[in-house]
C-alpha cells in the first residue's frame, strides 16, 4: 500500500507548472494589496479581514473534521484525514502570521470601539468591557492561535508518527502536559495504555487530544468569531454568532475537502479515496447546508421577533440599499440552491453536478463573510475593491503554497491507521 | 390443486446468492426477489434495482406540509382572526416559518411511510411464500431467490435450468393460493 502513496510525480513538467500557481498568486496578491493600501487604508483593512476570516474558516473547519474523525472513531474518513490535518495546521503559524497586519490595523481602521477613549461614554461597550478592551483583545487573539497551534500540531504529530510505528524511525515522544493526560487515563481510568504498541499509542493520543480539544475548539472558535468579526459592530448581541461562523466554516471545509480529494485522485496521488468518501462528504454538505440555514434563520428570527434596537440595527443595516439583494442571495444561494440540488441520493456521486456545487459553496461562503464585514464601511451596498481580490490572492496563495509543501513532504494518506482497511474496502 | 406461484432456489451463503442474483438479473427477469436474513451490501446493484421511489413521496409530502403551514397561518392571521401582536404585520413568513417547518417534517415523514406502504403494496396479510415450510429458514441462515411464474421470461424448464446453473442447494416450486 505504501508504495503507491509516497511517490508523487514530482519531476514531471506538468506538475511543476501546476505547483507554481500559488507563488504567482502571492506575487499578484502582494501587488494588488500594495495598490489597495495606497488607495484606501480602511478598505484594505476590511478586505484583508474578510479574506482572513474566509481562510480561517478552512483551518478551523478542517480542525473540526479531524476532531470528529477521532471522536467517532470513523472509518470512512481515514484516507482524507491527512490533508485535513495539513489544512488545520495552517492555523499556526501561518494564519497567525496573516493575523499580524490585522493587529496593526485594528485600532485605526477596523474596530471603532478601540477608539472610544472612555468606555463610560458608550453603554454597550461599558457592559462588554471585560472582553472589549485592547489588552484583552490582543492577549486573547494570541492565546487562540497558540492553542490552535498546540492542538493541530499535536494531532498531526501523532498521526505522522503512526505512519512510522513499528519501524526504527518512530519517535513518539510525549510533550509536557501529555504525560499527565496519559497517566490519568492509565492510572485513574484504568484504560490500557500500551506504550509498547506504537500504533495503538498514536491512536490513543489522537483521541485524547480530540476529546478535550473539541470542547475547547467550540469556545475558541466562538471567541475568535466574536473578537474579530462581531466586534466590528460591538453593540450587537447574538448568542448564535459563534455557531453561525462554525456552520459556514465546516460547510466551506467539506467543499474544499471534496475538491482536494478529487484533484488528488485524478492525479493518482490518493487512490484510496473512492465513492464512499465522496458520497459521505456530499451527505455532510447537505447536512451543513441545512444546519447553516437553521442557525442563520434562528438568529434572524429571534432578532426579528424580539425587535430590540440593540439587535435589529445589525440586520437593518444589511437590508438597506443593495445589501438587501445580498441578503436574498444568501437565502437562495447559500441555502435553497445547494439544498435542492443535493437532495437526490445519486447526485452526490455525479461529478457534473457536484463540482459546480462545491465551487458555488466556496463563493457563497465568501459572500457570507463579505456580508458580515463590509456593511460597516459601505452602508449603501457592496462595492468590490481591488484589495478584496488582492487579499484573497495573498493569503490564499500563501496558504496553498504552505499546504502543498506539507502535503508532498509526508505520506498523502495515513499509512498505518487501523481504520484504513475499512475505508478502502470496496463493496 | 392451485397453480404454482413461483420457483424458489435456496442458497447457503451471501456470496452465492449475490452471484445468482446477477445471473437472474442478466437473464432479464422482472418479477423476482431475493430474500435474506440480513441486508447484503451491494445486492441492489446485483439485482439491478433503481433508487427507491419513496423519496418522491417524502418530497411532495414535505412540500404539501410547508404549503399547508403557510396558507393556514396566512388565512388565520390575516382574515379569520386578524389581531395585531407585538406590532408585527398580520402575516409574515418569519413567524409562520417554524410551524410550516414542523409541518414539512411531519407530512414528509407521513409521505415516506405512506410511500413505503404503497410501493410495497402493504398492508397484506398473506403471501404464498409464507405457506412454504422451507422458506421459514430465511429468518435464520438461508438465502432464497424467488422468481414468480407471472414473469414474462418465465418458462418452467429454462428458469429451472438457470437456477440449477447457480450454486443453489435446493430448488422447488411454491404453491399459489387462490
Amino acid at each position: 500500500m505504501s508504495d503507491a502513496v509516497t511517490t508523487p510525480a514530482q519531476d514531471s513538467e506538468e506538475s511543476t507548472n501546476w505547483r507554481s500557481i500559488p507563488q504567482i498568486a502571492v506575487v499578484f496578491g502582494l501587488v494588488l494589496c500594495m495598490y489597495g493600501l495606497v488607495q484606501d487604508k480602511q478598505q484594505f483593512a476590511f478586505s484583508y479581514l474578510t479574506a482572513f476570516m474566509f481562510f480561517l474558516s478552512l483551518g478551523l473547519g478542517s480542525l473540526f473534521m479531524v476532531l470528529i474523525h477521532h471522536l467517532f472513531d470513523a472509518g470512512w474518513s481515514a484516507p482524507i484525514r491527512r490533508y485535513l490535518e495539513h489544512f488545520s495546521c495552517l492555523l499556526f503559524p501561518w494564519l497567525g502570521v496573516a493575523f499580524i497586519p490585522i493587529g496593526f490595523m485594528a485600532p485605526d481602521y477596523i474596530y471603532p470601539w478601540m477608539q472610544v477613549a472612555d468606555p463610560h461614554e458608550d453603554h454597550a461597550l461599558y457592559v462588554k468591557k471585560a472582553l472589549f478592551n485592547k489588552p484583552t483583545w490582543y492577549a486573547a487573539s494570541t492565546l487562540l492561535f497558540l492553542f490552535w497551534g498546540w492542538l493541530t500540531h499535536r494531532l498531526r504529530y501523532w498521526s505522522l508518527q503512526q505512519d512510522k510505528s513499528g519501524t526504527a524511525e518512530f519517535e513518539g515522544k510525549l510533550m509536557f502536559p501529555e504525560h499527565l493526560i496519559a497517566s490519568f487515563y492509565k492510572n485513574f481510568q484504568g484504560l490500557p495504555f500500551e506504550k509498547d504498541n506504537q500504533q495503538v499509542l498514536c491512536t490513543r493520543m489522537m483521541r485524547i487530544h480530540a476529546a478535550y480539544g473539541v470542547v475547547l475548539f467550540a469556545f475558541t472558535l466562538t471567541l475568535g468569531a466574536i473578537l474579530w468579526m462581531k466586534s466590528i459592530q460591538h453593540q450587537f448581541f447574538s448568542t448564535m454568532y459563534g455557531v453561525y461562523y462554525f456552520a459556514g466554516s465546516v460547510w466551506l471545509t467539506i467543499s474544499t475537502a471534496w475538491i482536494t480529494a478529487r484533484v488528488l485522485k485524478a492525479k493518482g496521488l490518493l487512490p484510496q479515496v473512492h465513492n464512499l468518501q465522496f458520497y459521505h462528504l456530499g451527505t455532510m454538505l447537505l447536512a451543513f447546508t441545512v444546519f447553516y440555514a437553521y442557525i442563520h434563520f434562528s438568529q434572524y428570527f429571534l432578532i426579528w421577533n424580539a425587535a430590540v434596537p440593540e439587535e435589529t440595527f445589525w440586520y437593518v443595516l444589511r437590508e438597506q440599499g443593495t445589501w438587501a439583494y445580498v441578503s436574498w442571495a444568501l437565502i437562495i444561494g447559500h441555502f435553497l440552491i445547494p439544498f435542492l440540488t443535493l437532495l437526490r441520493i445519486d447526485v452526490k456521486l455525479t461529478n457534473k453536478v457536484m463540482v459546480p456545487v462545491f465551487i458555488w459553496v466556496i463563493l457563497m461562503h465568501y459572500m457570507d463573510m463579505y456580508f458580515n464585514m463590509m456593511p460597516e464601511i459601505h452602508p449603501d451596498g457592496p462595492s468590490p475593491a481591488v484589495a478584496d481580490l488582492g487579499a484573497l490572492l495573498l493569503i490564499g496563495g500563501t496558504l496553498i503554497w504552505v499546504f502543498m509543501r506539507s502535503l508532498f513532504s509526508h505520506p498523502i494518506c495515513p499509512l498505518r491507521d487501523p481504520r484504513m482497511g475499512e475505508a478502502i474496502e470496496h463493496h | 390443486m392451485s397453480k404454482s406461484f413461483a420457483i424458489m432456489a435456496e442458497y447457503e451463503t451471501p456470496a452465492e446468492i449475490m452471484d445468482a442474483a446477477k445471473k437472474v438479473h442478466a437473464a432479464g427477469y422482472e418479477k423476482w426477489d431475493v430474500h435474506s436474513p440480513f441486508p447484503i451490501h451491494g445486492m441492489d446493484d446485483a439485482m439491478g434495482l433503481d433508487n427507491a421511489k419513496v423519496g418522491y413521496f417524502t418530497f411532495f409530502g414535505g412540500l404539501i406540509g410547508f404549503t399547508t403551514g403557510m396558507t393556514m397561518q396566512y388565512f388565520m392571521n390575516k382574515f379569520d382572526y386578524a389581531i395585531v401582536v407585538g406590532g408585527k404585520p398580520l402575516f409574515s413568513g418569519f413567524f409562520a416559518f417554524p410551524v410550516s417547518y414542523e409541518l414539512t417534517i411531519l407530512l414528509g415523514a407521513f409521505g415516506s411511510l405512506i410511500g413505503m406502504f404503497v410501493l410495497n403494496r402493504l398492508p397484506r396479510h398473506h403471501h404464498p411464500l409464507l405457506a412454504n415450510e422451507r422458506f421459514a429458514d430465511v429468518t435464520d441462515d438461508k438465502f432464497y431467490v424467488v422468481i414468480e411464474c407471472d414473469d414474462d421470461h418465465y418458462d418452467e424448464q429454462t428458469t429451472r435450468n438457470l437456477l440449477e446453473g447457480t450454486n443453489a442447494v435446493h430448488i422447488e416450486m411454491v404453491e399459489g393460493t387462490e
